[in-house]
């Protein structure tokens, strides 16, 4: 891949680095599209930098009509991709665009997979059930710890721009497999996690008085919790998760059916607020 | 001095989505902005009361892979005004906050759609060779995202807090509070999309473990968290322990398939 350019070569310094990083970190998912999901964002952050390293408007134009184009993964890992991006463009130039568009291709599944099970699933799940029960009792520390903790994401973040233009593609390569098995071990983590949830999240109650005679009979404190403990969440959300399944019902649908269910059971007082 | 406060809060519901969609240092999480909304406000219990009321409702709630979901961000700044400003209690929150949230989800696609133009707009003028102009209309990203929960947020501020709570009086008391029921049932959308996304098949004892011990046992849940990434430590372990003896460097095909919708 490596072959002699005749034009000068711009060598990227480390603020042109981090520069990117923040206006890729800020742009971020604010010009996210149906079509190219975040392909507008790739060029509106690195164009300033792409400018540097071709100077021949034409590879200018064919570098970033090569970044309009489809590209999707969890935010805070772009970052890795495109500090690789922008050391393999720096060192092939214009011969380097189908490599670089293979490259963001492949990667972006296994990328996607284990940073939104960790950033998007993990995190906000244990941070926000703490800090949510701690808000409850009208206390904000747990949101100020949030808050702080994500200042440190930030400075990880251009962090891991630097690290994706110094060793990208070497890294990426040797965790290859690794990749693989590390999602499905934060799954692990993830699962359990969800399955707590379940138990204590989800609020359904039937506080439904049958009467035979002089015999009254709770359904909830009655029937239902002396079979087990949050049988009616695990049983919504097995019915929620079948119905997934059908492509018909989307989420936003499904949404106003709970809803629906809701104001019905609460009108024929099924359900207690 | 209210008006400061209107103005205020306006911007803290256009900037949310702005950070949300990028720099993610506020977020839309609950809790954070009903800190920020309680500092606005002047009245830290109340805010933080309804945040954690839609943090705990947004649990499990991940907007993945481009995903619209209910923006419990906007329903907490919404719902936290409405009630600290009139008075009125937590319930009001919730019933002003839930649809709120929901009529977010449609401003998301809608602002997306437009962003499809933008995105257009953008290749054809780097097909011209007026990038200057490319970069500028970049920023219409970040201005659509703030328009995007400022102007339901200005349109509840203005028409006043009182009229929103004189609405809520006129609707009958099982609306409002199947609206509360509603909030309580309303995880299981997330948690369900979240298992969807999840290699469930493959690791659903964890599923059972996690709820046993928060049904049964009771544990908090950073204890359930820890055992579980002692599980997936032991598993990291194994696996790699596995694949290592055979140092041929295996391309892991099948395990993406558990990821894709």
């Amino acid at each position: 891949m490596t072959n002699k350019e005749n034009t000068p070569k711009y060598h990227v310094t480390k603020k042109d680095l981090t520069r990117t990083s923040l206006r890729f970190n800020w742009i971020c998912v604010n010009l996210f599209n149906y079509e190219s999901q975040l392909g507008p964002s790739l060029v509106w952050s690195m164009a300033p930098l792409l400018r540097k390293i071709y100077p021949k408007d034409e590879d200018y134009k064919a570098s970033l009509r090569n970044h309009f184009n489809y590209f999707n993964t969890t935010p805070y890992l772009t970052n890795l991709v495109l500090g690789t991006t922008i050391a393999m463009e720096e060192r092939d130039g214009i011969k380097s665009l189908e490599a670089v568009q293979s490259f963001k291709t492949s990667i972006m599944g296994p990328l996607a997979g284990i940073g939104d099970t960790i950033f998007w699933v993990l995190w906000p799940t244990i941070m926000g059930s703490i800090a949510g029960y701690m808000a409850l009792q009208g206390n904000p520390f747990g949101a100020i710890i949030w808050f702080g903790v994500n200042i440190l994401f930030n400075i990880m973040k251009v962090w891991f721009f630097h690290v994706g233009y110094n060793s990208g593609t070497h890294l990426l390569d040797t965790l290859g497999n690794k990749i693989n098995i590390f999602t499905e071990a934060a799954s692990i983590m993830g699962i359990t996690v969800i399955g707590a949830l379940v138990a204590t999240v989800v609020k359904v109650s039937v506080p439904f008085v049958f009467k035979f005679g002089k015999v009254s009979m709770n359904i909830q404190t009655d029937v239902l919790n002396k079979i087990m403990p949050a049988l009616l969440p695990a049983l919504f959300t097995y019915f929620i998760y079948k119905l997934l399944d059908n492509k018909k019902w989307t989420p936003t649908k499904i949404i106003f059916l709970v809803i629906g269910i809701a104001l019905l059971g609460t009108f024929c007082g099924i359900f207690k607020a | 001095m209210t008006i400061i406060q209107d103005i205020l809060i306006i911007i803290l519901a256009g900037y949310m989505t702005m950070d949300e969609d990028g720099i993610v240092l506020l977020t839309y999480f609950p809790v954070i902005v009903g800190f920020v909304t309680g500092l606005i406000m002047g009245d830290m219990h109340t805010a933080m009361v309804v945040a954690g009321t839609f943090q705990l409702m947004m649990l499990g709630v991940a907007a993945l892979g481009g995903a619209s979901v209910p923006n419990y961000g906007l329903a907490t700044i919404v719902g936290a005004f409405v009630a600290i400003r009139t008075g009125s209690g937590i319930k009001t929150a919730i019933a002003v906050g839930i649809p709120v949230g929901l009529l977010a989800i449609q401003l998301e696609v809608l602002r997306r759609i437009i962003a499809n133009f933008v995105a257009h707009k953008m290749e054809k003028l780097n097909e011209a060779g007026k990038w200057r102009q490319m970069l500028n209309w970049g920023y219409a990203g970040p201005v659509l995202c703030f328009l995007e929960t400022a102007l339901p947020t200005a349109l509840i501020v203005f028409a006043g807090p009182t009229a929103v709570t004189m609405v809520l009086k006129v609707v009958p008391k099982w609306i409002t509070d199947g609206l509360t029921v509603a909030g309580g049932l309303l995880p299981v959308v997330g948690i369900a999309m979240l298992l969807h996304y999840m290699p469930l098949k493959k690791f659903l004892p964890f599923l059972i473990a996690g709820f046993v011990l928060a049904a049964f046992l009771k544990l908090p849940i950073i204890g359930i968290a820890l055992l579980g990434l002692g599980a997936a430590y032991w598993y990291f372990e194994n696996e790699v322990a596995k694949s290592n003896p055979q140092t041929t460097a295996v391309t892991p095909n099948s395990a993406e398939d558990d990821y894709d919708e």
